[in-house]
């Protein structure tokens, strides 16, 4: 079905300054400056928020669901996973949130 | 003898700066309930559903501030903010005309809101310093969400007023209905000079042409003109209101008005 609606823009927001600009969802808007204004009341009203990015779904290019498998793999990689540094094991034990 | 309401703010006013200052109260509140309300009309009816969403939750601002300012009042030794919100009838209500007009189309809506909050921040900007320093506090801390609502404004107001004719004809139809009633914003009271002398904020006429210089280039992006010339609707700030404002109210007032004792 063909969308009769406002071209989608892809929302991101950040909680805090310096933390990572997480996707939260999309909303419809006839262009961008509009949309961060849309956005702050879809998004921005529930939770601590400092920061929304809006960007045009058509920016964004993906990988296709169907080549998931190239994320596998082929033998172990475990040695990838750093988990045998002493500040990663801190970090575990911590947990993700807090600083250390 | 009368014991104060409460302890200290007020101790120190005279009978004429305390009727000032509720006054003034009464029209903070009234306006922000008032137009709260209309912007509550849209809710599950905006043209698109974020549309629906944000002014639908800048209704809820709204309308908190105006929870706010009655509570300044209670603290003055006025009722609690449910009472004054839901037990006086229209004569009593001191909100602009503006406030009180009927939804319109979303144009109207829109250009309404916008020449209101473009209204509210350059009086929230005078109260933020004034000599009532829990109005101040109050005024500094709605701020936020008072700047948002102006740059929500702006942004629909540009983009229709320069969008098709139809939405430039019907935003100029707006302006043209709303710029009388929001004139009547700044309605002079008898209490503007005691309210400037006590350093709560300019006197209404003073007010109203920083709000022009708000408004104008605004109008002026979107294509759209101001009419020039036109009488202010005043009134409201009396207690004399067009018909509308009698059945908001009764429309809003309805359900608390069969049991007023009732727990929420």
């Amino acid at each position: 079905m063909t969308d009769t609606q406002w071209p989608v823009f892809e929302v991101f927001h950040q909680q805090a300054r310096g933390e990572p600009h997480v996707h939260v969802g999309s909303i419809h808007a006839p262009d961008a400056e509009t949309a961060l204004v849309l956005a702050k009341e879809q998004f921005g009203r529930r939770q601590a928020c400092v920061n929304l990015w809006v960007v045009p779904i058509g920016a964004i290019s993906a990988t296709s669901y169907e080549d998931a498998d190239i994320f596998q793999h082929g033998s172990d990689k475990s040695y990838r996973e750093a988990y045998g540094y002493e500040t990663t094991k801190r970090a575990r034990s911590i947990g993700d949130t807090q600083e250390i | 003898m009368n014991p104060a309401p409460t302890a200290s703010p007020n101790a120190a006013l005279s009978a004429e700066q305390s009727a000032a200052l509720v006054d003034l109260l009464f029209r903070l509140a009234d306006d922000e309930l008032v137009i709260g309300h209309r912007a509550s009309e849209w809710t599950g009816l905006g043209p698109i559903i974020e549309a629906d969403i944000a002014l639908s939750s800048m209704a809820q601002d709204e309308i908190g501030h105006a929870q706010a300012y009655y509570r300044l009042l209670h603290d003055l030794g006025r009722p609690d903010p449910d009472t004054l919100a839901f037990l006086r009838g229209p004569e009593e209500f001191r909100c602009a005309s503006l406030a009180a007009l009927p939804r319109g189309d979303w144009a109207f809506s829109i250009t309404r809101q916008f020449l209101y909050d473009a209204a509210e921040s350059v009086r929230l900007e005078a109260l933020a310093d004034c000599s009532y320093r829990p109005l101040a506090e109050l005024a500094r801390k709605v701020a936020g969400e008072e700047k948002y609502h102006l740059l929500h404004g702006r942004t629909w107001v540009t983009k229709l007023g320069r969008g098709t004719d139809e939405s430039r004809s019907r935003m100029q139809a707006a302006v043209d209905a709303a710029f009388p009633h929001a004139l009547g914003l700044f309605e002079p009271t008898k209490h503007d000079r005691t309210i400037a002398a006590m350093g709560l904020q300019p006197p209404e006429l003073a007010l109203r042409d920083r709000w022009a210089d708000v408004v104008e280039p605004v109008l002026a992006e979107a294509g759209l003109s101001a009419p020039a010339g036109v009488e202010p609707v005043y009134g409201g700030r009396a207690g004399r209101h067009p018909p509308e404002l009698a059945e908001l109210l009764e429309a809003m007032q309805k359900v608390y008005r069969i049991d007023p004792a009732a727990k929420w």
